[in-house]
């Protein structure tokens, strides 16, 4: 019980605490040593040099990985108690309509809310994923319905993030104090904009966390047409410079679809010139995922999303000719398809010629850019129909799979279906 | 190729039980419930869950019921439709659904889902794809699945599915195969597969095997042995596991293996854990190693067990 009071007590007197980390008891010593014996600081009081135990400074906590076992049952003890307590008395509360004793009641309930929340902080960071304490302090906070409380439960899920980055929990909490503070607080978007930028910056320790993107396409939903091409050419830029990270490109995509979905609702104004402005969107990103492929050698992110803009574009040639039946229209779209095609096949070429066999990655850009082909002609139904290109590539797809990835061969029996090769 | 020895893993199961008292564990205490699950359709896999005692298991089951009928990781903890699923499935292996009252905790599922077919894990409204398939297969190992509006329950799966066939856990989500097996399985369960585009879903599902044999789980991901059972009974649920090199799979599930100590790790070489060894004999299972139960790769269960559901009432 002890520990927990030490851990609660810091924790109390430093809430700008950004960092926590477990520390091995010898590594104290050494933490000692680089910050002098200059103990005259009374707030590092107890906590300064002689603790072997905790060890605060510059708002970074340290807890030694010998007291966490007996500090988490404490804790655990401890918030067990206090939320049998707060949920007997509230409920009690929450039955009686009035009462001479009610103000007396409900004083005592505040204060076994503030235990609750004590002891749920405190276990938090030792076992980040105990549902049951964030969902207390969900119960606690919904009562009280203040920003600068829901403030507080972001300030502390980030904790929590920024060495848990995985963290479930965390990442739900999150969702669940933007929806409660959603249309009540006009800082709405502003908050948005920050959560954004925290998902950017775990990513960039935590690469390809599902749980942080995950959560920052579910900002997407809340954001402005304008807001999403921002976070567009954000994006864009980080992926450039991580290009195995298909979570970022995954987020690329859920921004232009949005950008695609929000412009279709429009209702006033120009729909035509959103369409073309959409459009400058994929052809940006299909010139960047080309310059992206020639750079970074088999890539399997950059082709995967290459695929998806190949969607799009034809998407976007067959809506704009629309449903026509005209035969001058239909001609002009499938020209476009044509020389989309084809510039496809020369990029085929290109990538599939190994240079050397020293590393694997021209090899794998050969198998990628082959079966990125395969998967353009055999899935989507416009290039189905083009044979002529089909027919000439048919033959060298075939042989660069089985020289590259003889397991993959049998994909190329979906060319098959029309029994012309 | 090594062989499994399934005797190492038996025992390694058996001391996890009673190992309760390391950082480590209490860290995951909250997710005892899932920990019993894994544990226990592994014994059953391999024959011995007889190394149990049922009743005092049952006992500690119940006890981490709510009055709302859902269950939670461990008693004293929230309920949660996570550790609901694991509760049922567990009382379905020792066939004792008779404990519950059914009524009960197919209320508290319905309860969870939403207008627009999804479903919340408990009341706090947090919504993932995982969740909808914890809802329709309990409900159908309940054998009360009309209770929810199964329509909408489909639509809203389908509604996740991504322009590369895959699924993520709500609309626009990354495609992940954990997320894909949840939804197949959900699609399965209320024959609602004819949605799925099965070749495109399989080639996304089969470009996850790596060059060691391993499947990863996303894109350029590492291979980890749970992916071995997410992608491949989704393999199996849309027909195309022959779309994966199987013996190179089992392979790579065999040399994750601790032979000495018993257990399963995610990659060779690293640490064991329950979760892992659970999912490296359910995938060993679905690639018909001998010894092994068969699983159902719809239910995560042995298939002895879905045919006493469904076929002796």
């Amino acid at each position: 019980m002890d520990l927990l009071n030490q851990l609660e007590a810091i924790l109390e007197s430093d809430p700008l605490i950004d960092e926590v980390g477990f520390i091995h008891p010898s590594q104290f010593v050494i933490l000692s040593k680089e910050c002098g014996e200059s103990g005259d600081s009374s707030e590092d009081g107890a906590f300064g040099p002689r603790n072997t135990k905790f060890w605060n400074r510059d708002h970074k906590l340290g807890i030694s990985t010998e007291v966490l076992l007996p500090l988490c049952k404490a804790a655990k003890s401890a918030f067990m108690d206090a939320m049998k307590q707060y949920k007997t008395l509230s409920s009690l509360l929450d039955n009686k309509h009035e009462d001479e004793n009610i103000t007396n009641g409900s004083l005592s309930c505040q204060s076994f809310a503030s235990e609750v929340m004590k002891h749920s902080r405190a276990l938090l960071l030792l076992s980040c994923d105990f549902g049951t304490a964030w969902n207390s302090r969900k119960l606690v906070v919904s009562k009280k319905q203040q920003l600068s409380i829901f403030m507080d439960e972001l300030l502390l899920s980030a904790l929590v993030l920024s060495y848990s980055p995985k963290s479930e929990q965390a990442w739900s909490h999150r969702r669940w104090v933007i929806k409660m503070i959603a249309g009540k607080y006009s800082t709405l978007q502003e908050i948005i904009a920050k959560e954004s930028e925290l998902v950017e910056k775990i990513a960039e320790r935590s690469k390809m966390n599902y749980r942080a993107w995950n959560h920052r396409c579910w900002l997407v939903s809340y954001m402005t047409r304008e807001q999403m091409l921002h976070e567009l050419k954000k994006s864009r830029d980080w992926a450039g410079l991580h290009v195995a990270d298909n979570s970022c490109f995954h987020y690329c995509r859920r921004l232009m679809l949005g950008i695609s979905e929000i412009s279709c609702c429009k209702q006033e104004g120009d729909n035509s010139s959103y369409d073309v402005e959409n459009y400058q969107v994929v052809k940006e990103e299909l010139d960047l995922s080309e310059v992206l492929i020639k750079r970074y050698v088999g890539r399997e992110a950059l082709w995967l999303h290459r695929r998806f803009l190949t969607l799009l574009t034809i998407r976007h040639l067959t809506t704009k000719h629309g449903i026509s039946c005209h035969f001058e229209q239909k001609t002009s779209m499938d020209n476009e398809i044509n020389i989309f095609l084809d510039n496809e096949s020369c990029l085929l070429d290109y990538c599939s010629t190994i240079q050397d066999t020293e590393f694997e990655d021209f090899k794998a850009q050969a198998m990628h850019s082959a079966i990125y082909f395969l998967w353009l002609i055999t899935q989507i139904p416009q290039f189905r129909e083009i044979e002529l290109q089909v027919k000439l590539k048919a033959g060298n797809l075939k042989t660069i799979l089985q020289n590259t990835c003889p397991e993959r061969f049998f994909l190329s029996d979906f060319s098959d279906l029309n029994g012309s090769f | 190729m090594g062989e499994l020895a399934a005797d190492k893993h038996v025992e390694y199961i058996l001391s996890v039980e009673k190992r309760k008292d390391s950082f480590e564990s209490v860290v995951m205490d909250h997710l005892r419930m899932n920990g019993v699950y894994w544990g226990l359709t592994t014994l059953d896999l391999l024959g011995k869950l007889n190394a149990v005692n049922a009743d005092e298991v049952i006992l500690w089951i119940m006890k981490c019921q709510h009055e709302s009928g859902g269950f939670a990781g461990n008693i004293g903890h929230d309920p949660h439709i996570l550790y609901t699923l694991s509760a049922v499935q567990v009382l379905v292996l020792f066939n004792k659904l008779d404990v519950l009252d059914i009524d009960n905790v197919a209320t508290y599922i319905t309860r969870l889902q939403n207008e627009d077919g999804s479903f919340s894990g408990d009341k706090w409204g947090e919504v993932d794809t995982r969740f909808s398939y914890i809802a329709i297969c309990c409900l159908s190992i309940l054998r009360c699945l009309d209770k929810i509006n199964v329509e909408k329950a489909v639509n809203y799966i389908l509604s996740c599915k991504n322009l590369d066939g895959g699924f993520g856990c709500t609309p626009s989500g990354e495609s992940h195969a954990g997320q894909i097996f949840c939804c197949v399985g959900a699609l399965a369960i209320t024959g609602s597969l004819h949605h799925v585009d099965k070749d495109l879903l399989g080639w996304w599902l089969c470009e996850r095997q790596v060059k060691s044999g391993g499947l990863n789980g996303r894109p350029e991901k590492l291979p980890d042995v749970c992916y071995s059972w997410w992608v491949l009974s989704s393999l199996i649920m849309i027909d195309r596991v022959h779309w994966i090199d199987n013996e190179k799979l089992v392979k790579f599930i065999l040399d994750c293996q601790d032979v000495e100590n018993g257990g399963i790790s995610d990659r060779p070489d690293d640490a064991v854990d329950v979760f892992h060894t659970y999912f490296g004999v359910a995938g060993l299972s679905l690639l018909k190693y001998p010894g092994l139960k068969a699983i159902d790769p719809a239910y995560a269960l042995p298939v002895d067990v879905i045919n006493g559901i469904f076929f002796s009432r």
